[in-house]
């Protein structure tokens, strides 16, 4: 029993000390580490990535664990960072990926360049950079692919990039605070196209999501449900409120008509 | 690659297309010139000249790493506000991507600044020239070396790399960002001939430690830029924490404005603006200076940071005659008071060693813990045991 317990307690250290998702140099036949892995929380983060913490921070970032691996005269940094929760993990992923650039079938997204990856899966966000300056793709996507298999949780997107309709969208992204640049629309997602942008946030009720509506026809001294309006700077835009949602579209191209493309948006939110 | 190179992470950027961004740019788009009419006319507005680069900048510039939405940066353009900063690692390159565009149309009438965190020449030249193209200019009127910490950090090839870049006009003036190691740092820095602008942490919370070599790099002719304004103490506090919301309901954000606003050596400032509510609250800090109010106000909030707030400096290590790991004790509390994270504080608290988990600070007469930061160790070390244990 005593051996057992023993056990127990070795098992767990090793897991306080050394997470499954931490990544690893042995990963990939060849490569070793260079130097002591890193760790970083959200108090001590500043302390590694100074000028850039605030960009982690803005997503809900936990902690973070890193390793440098060398093999020759090439070397791959690792870090992986934890977030408050998937959709966090997948909104810090989307903020830093090319939407230019074609995704790769890897987590829940993942993206690969001759000298940088970045995937998701679960709470976990995955960045591997390569140097010298040359194509590293063979490595990264085998270090991606056995740090991938390690990582616990789920590779589905955020259910609400299916709510955004595909034909045409550009990108899309949850967006940690401010949705529009507006205080009053705290958290959401923001699905670009070239006719406009398309947003849905989502409030703790309805009765949460009504009394938003009401400050956003107090700010910009309308009324209506649809609200439905010209901003400078957001163009022609409208927003509905759907339940605990709130709905609509901004910089809206002429030829196209915002509540029109709202309702269709609404339409596709569950009740 | 050095271990913790986390600059060089930075550097191998995405290759990126050149054609949407480039073909944004005009010539006439290029052109410095003095700020809008308009704005200048405006009573709210307040301008300083960029140490001896003749740059006449807003006192109040845009931080764009943590903007939502390209209208707030737009909108700022529009209100008058002149200098705007960002960096080619933010958001994996999408923040100058944003920048570019929101800034379109607008170029001649801002000073534009972007960083590079590379280590090499030829990685640092290749990110200016993917900042260009992704900002939609042909040239950045600041192209900072991005967080250097002590004089080492910058070398003679990134000096030489921005003098090619001045050289082949894709940068006005040359700077180096730093948010720690000021002190070592800054005096390296003005003895520098190449450096034109030195953008520096600097609020209210380090009191007047740095006063003395900001004050030397300004009487050298250096253009000086501070961030951080908003003070180390609210570097995880957003809307919704409640650090965060006691600051704003006092006031207290634009006071730690107006606090380096007040210095006349400092030239601008580019505190991080998320949304159109936080930008206007920024102007105001143009508006009005530093008043007894604000430095009560201040006062009072540093208390409040200072004993609750350990900054991690480790100068407490093995003070404790229970032995206590302070540091990691108080950062568990930070979760759960700072920053509203109960779980993951007393998940943290509960995976130390279970002699540490079982001390009860008021066991003690004295404490032997004698912060030098003001930390009330005692306090919140019995707190911590208080909540977690």
């Amino acid at each position: 029993m005593k051996g057992l317990l023993v056990g127990v307690a070795a098992a767990a250290l090793v897991a306080t000390v050394c997470p499954a998702q931490a990544p690893k140099c042995d990963l990939v036949a060849g490569w070793t580490q260079q130097g002591s892995a890193r760790a970083y929380e959200a108090s001590n983060l500043f302390e590694y990535m100074d000028g850039n913490a605030e960009g982690y921070l803005l997503y809900g970032f936990v902690a973070m664990h890193g390793v440098t691996c060398v093999h020759g005269g090439d070397s791959i940094l690792i870090d992986v960072s934890e977030f408050a929760d998937a959709d966090s993990a997948y909104g810090m992923f989307s903020a830093n990926r090319d939407a230019r650039l074609p995704a790769e079938a890897l987590g829940a997204g993942s993206q690969v360049t001759p000298r940088r990856v970045i995937f998701t899966k679960g709470t976990f966000y995955a960045e591997m950079a390569a140097s010298p300056d040359k194509d590293h793709t063979p490595a990264l996507r085998a270090f991606s692919a056995a740090l991938e298999k390690l990582m616990p949780g789920s590779t589905a997107v955020p259910a609400a990039l299916a709510w955004f309709p595909a034909d045409g969208q550009k990108s899309a992204r949850l967006i940690p605070e401010s949705v529009l640049g507006l205080r009053l629309l705290k958290r959401g997602y923001v699905a670009e196209y070239e006719f406009g942008k398309a947003f849905v946030v989502q409030e703790s009720s309805a009765d949460e999501a009504a009394a938003v509506m009401d400050k956003l026809r107090a700010r910009f001294g309308q009324t209506g449900d649809p609200l439905q309006l010209t901003d400078r700077y957001l163009g022609r835009l409208c927003f509905i409120r759907k339940g605990p949602y709130i709905v609509g579209y901004a910089n809206v191209a002429e030829g196209h008509d915002p509540a029109a493309l709202a309702s269709v948006l609404a339409a596709r939110l569950p009740q | 690659m050095p271990d913790s190179s986390r600059r060089n992470f930075l550097l191998t950027g995405l290759a990126v297309p050149a054609a949407a961004s480039a073909a944004r740019s005009s010539a006439d788009d290029q052109k410095q010139a003095a700020p809008p009419r308009a704005a200048i006319a405006s009573p709210q507005l307040r301008y300083r000249v960029l140490g001896e680069t003749g740059l006449r900048v807003t006192s109040v510039g845009f931080g764009c790493m943590v903007t939502s939405d390209g209208s707030v940066i737009e909108r700022a353009a529009d209100i008058g506000i002149t200098y705007f900063d960002t960096a080619r690692g933010y958001q994996g390159g999408n923040n100058e991507r944003m920048v570019g565009a929101a800034l379109k149309g607008k170029r001649q009438n801002i000073t534009l600044s972007s960083k590079t965190h590379s280590a090499t020449k030829e990685a640092a030249l290749a990110d200016l020239d993917t900042s260009l193209r992704e900002l939609g200019t042909d040239h950045l009127d600041i192209w900072y070396l991005h967080a250097k910490e002590k004089p080492a950090d910058v070398t003679g090839e990134l000096i030489d790399a921005q003098q090619t870049a001045k050289k082949a006009g894709k940068i006005r003036f040359a700077g180096v960002s730093t948010h720690k190691g000021q002190a070592e740092l800054i005096p390296a820095l003005i003895a520098n001939p190449h450096i034109d602008v030195i953008l520096t942490a600097y609020n209210f919370s380090m009191g007047q430690t740095l006063d003395p070599v900001i004050a030397a790099a300004h009487a050298a002719g250096k253009g000086v830029v501070a961030m951080k304004v908003m003070a180390g103490g609210l570097r995880l506090a957003k809307p919704g924490n409640k650090l965060y919301d006691t600051f704003k309901k006092d006031g207290a954000l634009l006071s730690a404005l107006r606090w380096v606003l007040k210095s006349s050596d400092i030239d601008t400032t580019i505190p991080s603006i998320t949304d159109m509510d936080q930008l206007e609250e920024n102007l105001k800090a143009m508006t009005g200076g530093f008043t007894r109010s604000d430095e009560t106000l201040l006062a009072r909030h540093l208390e409040r940071i200072a004993p609750l707030y350990c900054r991690m400096c480790g100068q407490c290590d093995g003070a404790c005659a229970k032995g206590l790991p302070v540091a990691d004790i108080l950062r568990c509390l930070t979760y759960a008071d700072g920053y509203g994270q109960f779980s993951l504080g007393r998940e943290r608290f509960l995976e130390l060693p279970a002699e540490v988990a079982q001390v009860r600070c008021d066991s003690c007469s004295t404490c032997t813990v004698d912060c030098p930061h003001g930390v009330r160790v005692s306090e919140r070390l019995a707190r911590a045991q208080e909540l977690f244990a």
